[in-house]
């Protein structure tokens, strides 16, 4: 019985769409360099740049001199740097997401701590 | 210096995301029919701000004529790729009865820039858009029709009932267009 719950738990896991990117961070000192890291075959549009809303209302862009040759998506991770106060640990990231070969975009926002 | 990938907290708010698994997003672009039974009557169109339009174009007015909303944000390059078909199909058909209306519905925040009327003029001139497109600055449109991706298109009959819906970056002459091209003539038709 035990164990049939935790398949159904672990089969229920499994079926939830994976997050289509991750954050990454850094600190050093007191600045924070973030690297927005997309899923494979997750692009992720740079003619809306990512955005990391923080908890205290500021509003961090990602961006990257690397570009798709259509300028269109991210060639490589956009980053986003900010001297970010002590107490800021979390916040919303937001991206627009447009899978290759899906000829669409979603708007993901994931919610992060760090 | 110390380096860690971040959690991702349990309340990952995935807008649409959930239908990336379902079948029907393997084959993007092409119109479906309406599913059958339900109240497939188009809800009424509620934005107060509009472009290529002297008022606030409502369904009513357009009883009559069949209606292609597209739903689309500038910042897109699915739909800004698409436009071109767009433009055509309005070239076509609208002397023959068809209403082409965009349904401007931004991504994210107002910080964005995409729900700034000045910046979807600009969309509109640079990629020669002249049917009337309406900012859905709040969704509402996008709600009303249960909209999950960008681009999306709903194909409206000359009675205000929904009969095709789609979304996927679709062009010229491939495919996709031809079957659009070949609904709206069904309707025009009828």
């Amino acid at each position: 019985m035990k164990g049939g719950l935790v398949l159904l738990l672990l089969a229920l896991a499994a079926c939830r769409p994976a997050a289509p990117f991750r954050l990454a961070v850094e600190h050093e000192g007191r600045v924070s360099r973030f690297r927005l890291v997309g899923a494979p075959g997750a692009r992720i549009n740079a003619q809306l740049k990512p955005a990391l809303e923080l908890a205290d209302g500021t509003v961090l862009r990602f961006d990257s001199p690397h570009l798709t040759s259509d300028t269109a998506y991210f060639a490589d991770a956009p980053t986003a740097m900010a001297a970010l106060r002590q107490d800021v640990h979390e916040g919303i990231v937001r991206a627009s997401v447009c899978p290759k070969g899906e000829k669409i975009c979603r708007s993901v926002a994931l919610a992060v701590q760090f | 210096m110390r380096f860690h990938w971040s959690l991702a907290a349990a309340a990952a708010l995935l807008t649409g995301a959930g239908a990336a698994t379902n079948a029907a997003l393997r084959r993007p672009g092409a119109p479906r029919s309406a599913p059958p039974g339900g109240d497939r009557t188009a809800p009424e169109l509620t934005n107060p701000s509009w472009l290529n339009v002297d008022h606030p174009l409502r369904l009513a007015e357009l009883r009559g004529r069949v209606v292609l909303l597209n739903f689309w944000v500038f910042t897109c390059y699915n739909c800004t790729n698409t436009v071109p078909s767009l433009v055509e199909l309005d070239r076509r058909y609208r002397a023959d009865g068809l209403s082409l209306i965009g349904i401007h519905t931004p991504e994210f925040p107002p910080y964005s820039g995409e729900h700034d009327k000045s910046n979807v003029a600009r969309a509109l001139a640079k990629q020669s858009i002249t049917y009337p497109n309406a900012q859905d600055n709040d969704r509402r449109t996008w709600d009303a029709y249960g909209i999950r991706f960008w681009p999306s298109f709903v194909l409206i009959d000359k009675q205000g009932t929904i009969r095709f819906t789609g979304y996927g970056e679709f062009h010229p002459d491939d495919a996709d267009f031809h079957v659009w091209d070949q609904r709206i003539r069904e309707l025009l038709a009828e």
